[in-house]
């Protein structure tokens, strides 16, 4: 009768932190070596990535010279070329930070072909393992391209013609970058979770992409927009993905309004948090009602 | 002289060596090892006009590769070889219209269209006669039974029809040689047993040549006189199927059925035992004992009924692998094979 | 069943009617199977003509702020929406015929299904290239034939230096175009060739992408400082520069009278063309050389 402790299930408390921060460590290594495992095709993307940079700036160089005052005094809504060759490589930055590719439709489709089963029955939480996996391959792009980034930083730092920001404004900006990547996770992951209920969401990812490309402000800075779209741009979230870091980096964001800005943007990151666990919990039941 | 010459061929290829861990991946981004595989290492075969060859051989063998050699899809590292008078590798369009390839795992139809589009193409790309193309696909689809599923989109046909299908696209050019990869990998026993008689029949018809592939030993007994045993990228064997057999496989099953009540002790003294379910007892002893056995078991037991077998050729040829294997670590030059 | 082998020379068409069939029989195929994913067909052709307007919409904010496109260079908004919709024209035929096909080779390669496209009695090249047609693209090419024809109305109707038609424009614009094609055709097929080195080339898109990137603009903006050397690679080297530039110019006509290197320019461009194609054959077959085809 020695035996009885035996027969009695194990402890059923919460995993201890240690062992749940090995399990992260864990997710967070495989995804890390997966990204890595095609040495090739990761360095040449990279390097490829920073191809358009250089079109970019010849363009804007083209335009300004029409503008009057030409490239050097010229002034669009405030930008100067300078200006402007500075805002699409911080928004640069800002989309290094904020972009997901893949990860809406990887959703959906694991919502479709029934791989989501497999987080409910492994003891783990899709979206913090979604989160994770994301957060490691961000940091194996970083470790790859941080070197072609700072080179490329060093080489336009003739752009940058105020310098340096206050401290307290790259602050700001590295928060807003950190808030990038936290806004535009859960928003690609919100459309991708819309698939529990539309099978094929391919055609939303693609509105919302487009929204995304031209609202971020990837293309150009959204002060050009005329009123009152840009107005209308301002309230949506889609400019805290490019368009922000960038502004608070260049000073267009007034310093008055700087930290009400930034506790906005924390107000958008509570609502999209409590969108995709509710879309999560909502989608699984109704998934599981259907007998999965 | 022999539609298929083959003479020293081998291929070796480099494989990248992939360490565990983080830190290994990070040096893999700047430094990689790369590991030689002797994937068919001089290969020897001469096959005549209509014969119906069996490659056998574990995983990794060559068996593929060899295949692939021989239709001209890779390029060997050293050796010749002649198809119908055609070195493979040159892919000369005669030399290309005039045998198929099947694989049991690939699959070349197009996945969202009814099978008789893709057969419409490879009627454009074989330039295939109109009329010509119209009677073999009739034939084919009738020896076959898929007349019906023709116009139904590959997606949605069952792995048994899929491979029908797939057999009717290699024909409809009516090659001269037709080399199978596992043809009934995965299949049901109908659809195996289907596929064999099949291409038994369409053989002893045509009288083309076909080398053929496969794990499963049925497929072989069934069709092919001539097996070639491959193993570690070598020809091991070449013979007949009871060869085999009588080369590799030196012991008898003795099968006895006790009377009733009888009980089996002591039998172990007689020979290895291989199984008592009594009434039923299993004895395994060499060849040439056979008759010893035999007489003492009569002599001891009550015995009902008597039956001498030889092993399960499954059991045989596992045994020829195992024998057969080279000294050097085989397993894994089979492995890094189906890694690569 | 008793007849065995027809001698397979006997009665063949000719060689080049045969692979117009077979292209059409690809065409064919590839429309029904479009066809049967009829909503995924309306939904990229939608999306494309939304991607267009957003496009078209950019511009048009630029253009609120400037009047051209480098100084004297003639690029105008009008100009530059002609330039605009033969980029259009030019993407929406690569992406068509050749795109799919590109991606599914590198994808052919690292599963070893190119085996299949080995086997056929026809040119790898070919059959690998055209296999697929993707109907949806093709839009796009509607959509920039229409700015381009409300660009030339618009630019028609300008006071000031109007736009005249030249009977010559009818060939020599198609004719351009074909050649774009092709020299886009040339460098994707290249850069798909490459996954056989590189192990694996899922972001073939991308690099194409950023490649042509360059051939999206006036090469005038490119023509000075820096930008010489790569004005100079991009055209010489890697000749995606004269891609869009030589048809667009030639229907455009940004300077009045045509600047005196445009014909020289244009010349350059076949030779750049046959050069283009000559070369991607030569990959190709290293390519497949270099295959080694995934086994077992």
């Amino acid at each position: 009768m020695s035996d009885v402790a035996a027969y009695e299930p194990p402890p059923s408390k919460p995993l201890g932190l240690g062992a749940r921060l090995h399990c992260w460590w864990t997710i967070f290594r495989i995804a890390l070596e997966e990204r890595l495992a095609y040495r090739g095709d990761f360095a040449l993307g990279t390097l490829m990535r920073f191809l358009p940079v250089i079109t970019q700036i010849f363009l804007w160089w083209a335009i300004f010279e029409s503008v009057s005052g030409g490239s050097d005094s010229g002034r669009m809504v405030g930008y100067s070329f300078h200006d402007m060759i500075a805002y699409y490589l911080l928004s640069m930055l800002g989309r290094a930070f904020s972009s997901m590719p893949g990860l809406a439709s990887n959703v959906s489709k694991q919502i479709r072909d029934g791989e989501i089963k497999k987080y409910l029955i492994q003891p783990i939480d899709m979206i913090g393992f979604l989160w994770l996996a994301r957060a490691a391959h961000k940091v194996a792009y970083y470790t790859v391209s941080t070197l072609p980034f700072a080179l490329l930083f060093f080489l336009c730092r003739g752009y940058f013609t105020q310098g340096w920001p206050d401290p307290s404004v790259l602050l700001a900006f590295v928060i807003s970058l950190l808030l990038a990547f936290a806004l535009g996770f859960l928003m690609d992951l919100c459309i991708g979770l819309i698939g529990f209920w539309f099978l094929e969401v391919s055609s939303l990812l693609f509105v919302y992409m487009l929204l995304n490309f031209f609202l971020s402000g990837h293309m150009f800075p959204l002060d050009l927009l005329p009123s009152p779209w840009n107005e209308i741009v301002q309230f949506l979230p889609f400019k805290y993905l490019a368009y922000f870091p960038a502004a608070v980096f260049l000073g267009k964001v007034p310093a008055d309004q700087l930290w009400f800005e930034i506790g906005l943007e924390f107000a958008w990151l509570i609502v999209l948090i409590v969108a995709a666990r509710v879309l999560y919990a909502r989608g699984l039941r109704r998934y599981s009602g259907y007998g999965g | 002289m022999a539609i298929i010459e083959i003479e020293n061929l081998s291929k070796s290829y480099r494989v990248y060596q992939k360490r565990e861990g983080l830190m290994a991946a990070i040096r893999g981004l700047v430094h990689r090892e790369y590991r030689q595989v002797d994937a068919v290492r001089g290969i020897d075969l001469k096959v005549e006009q209509g014969e119906f060859v069996a490659f056998l051989g574990p995983n990794g063998a060559g068996k593929t590769t060899t295949l692939k050699l021989l239709s001209g899809v890779i390029y060997p590292s050293g050796g010749s070889c002649k198809v119908m008078g055609f070195v493979p590798w040159e892919r000369s369009n005669e030399y290309r219209s005039r045998f198929a390839l099947v694989m049991g795992q690939k699959n070349q139809l197009w996945w969202d269209l009814p099978s008789q589009e893709s057969f419409r193409l490879h009627q454009q790309i074989y330039r295939i006669d109109a009329s010509q193309f119209q009677k073999t696909l009739d034939e084919l689809t009738e020896l076959l039974g898929v007349r019906k599923l023709l116009g139904r989109p590959v997606r949605e046909l069952s792995l048994g029809e899929r491979m029908k299908m797939e057999l009717i696209a290699a024909l409809l050019h009516s090659p001269e040689i037709l080399f199978l990869d596992e043809p009934t990998i995965g299949l049901d026993v109908v659809a195996q047993h289907n596929i064999q008689q099949f291409l038994r029949f369409y053989q002893e018809q045509r009288k083309i040549t076909i080398l053929l592939t496969s794990h499963y030993m049925k497929d072989i007994a069934a069709l092919c006189r001539r097996v070639v045993v491959i193993n570690d990228g070598a020809i091991k064997f070449d013979g007949s199927l009871s060869e085999v057999v009588d080369n590799f496989s030196s012991t008898r099953l003795v099968r006895l059925r006790l009377a009733d009540g009888e009980l089996a002790t002591g039998i172990e003294s007689i020979a290895e035992v291989e199984s008592i379910e009594l009434p039923k007892v299993t004895l395994r002893c060499q060849r040439l004992q056979v008759a010893r056995v035999l007489t003492e078991a009569l002599n001891r037991f009550q015995i009902e009924d008597v039956a001498v077998e030889d092993p399960p050729l499954e059991e045989v040829i596992s045994k020829l692998f195992h024998d057969t294997r080279g000294p050097e670590q085989s397993s894994e030059t089979a492995k890094a094979e189906v890694q690569s | 069943m008793t007849e065995g082998t027809t001698n397979p020379e006997a009665n063949r068409p000719t060689n080049r009617l045969s692979y117009l069939r077979v292209f059409a029989t690809f065409a064919r195929n590839s429309l029904v199977r479009d066809m049967m994913f009829r909503a995924n067909f309306v939904i990229e052709a939608v999306s494309s003509i939304a991607w267009s307007i957003m496009n078209v919409g950019f511009y048009w904010i630029i253009f609120e702020h400037t009047n051209s496109i480098g100084a004297q260079t003639g690029w105008g908004r009008s100009e530059f929406f002609i330039f605009m919709g033969t980029t259009w024209i030019i993407n929406s035929l690569v992406q068509a015929f050749f795109m799919p096909n590109s991606e599914e080779f590198s994808e052919l390669i690292r599963t070893g299904g190119l085996d299949f496209a080995l086997l056929k009695p026809i040119d790898t090249q070919f059959l690998i290239s055209l296999r697929k047609v993707n109907w949806s693209s093709l839009i796009n090419l509607v959509v920039g034939a229409v700015l381009i024809g409300l660009s030339i109305y618009d630019l028609s109707h300008r006071a000031e230096s109007p736009w005249r038609f030249e009977p010559f424009i009818l060939i020599l614009y198609p004719f351009y175009i074909c050649c774009g094609v092709a020299v886009l055709y040339s460098l994707m097929i290249c850069l798909a060739a490459t996954s056989v080195w590189l192990g694996r080339n899922q972001t073939l898109y991308d690099f194409w992408f950023y490649i042509t990137n360059f051939s999206r603009y006036p090469m005038e903006i490119y023509s000075r400082g820096w930008g010489l050397p790569l004005y100079f690679i991009f055209t010489f080297v890697i000749p995606v520069l004269v891609v869009v530039n030589v048809p667009a110019r030639l229907l455009a006509q940004p300077l009045t009278p045509r600047a005196d290197w445009e014909w020289p320019l244009a010349g350059f461009t076949i030779v750049a063309t046959i050069a283009s194609l000559l070369f991607s054959r030569w990959v190709f077959n290293r390519s497949l050389l270099a295959y080694r085809s995934a086994s077992s």
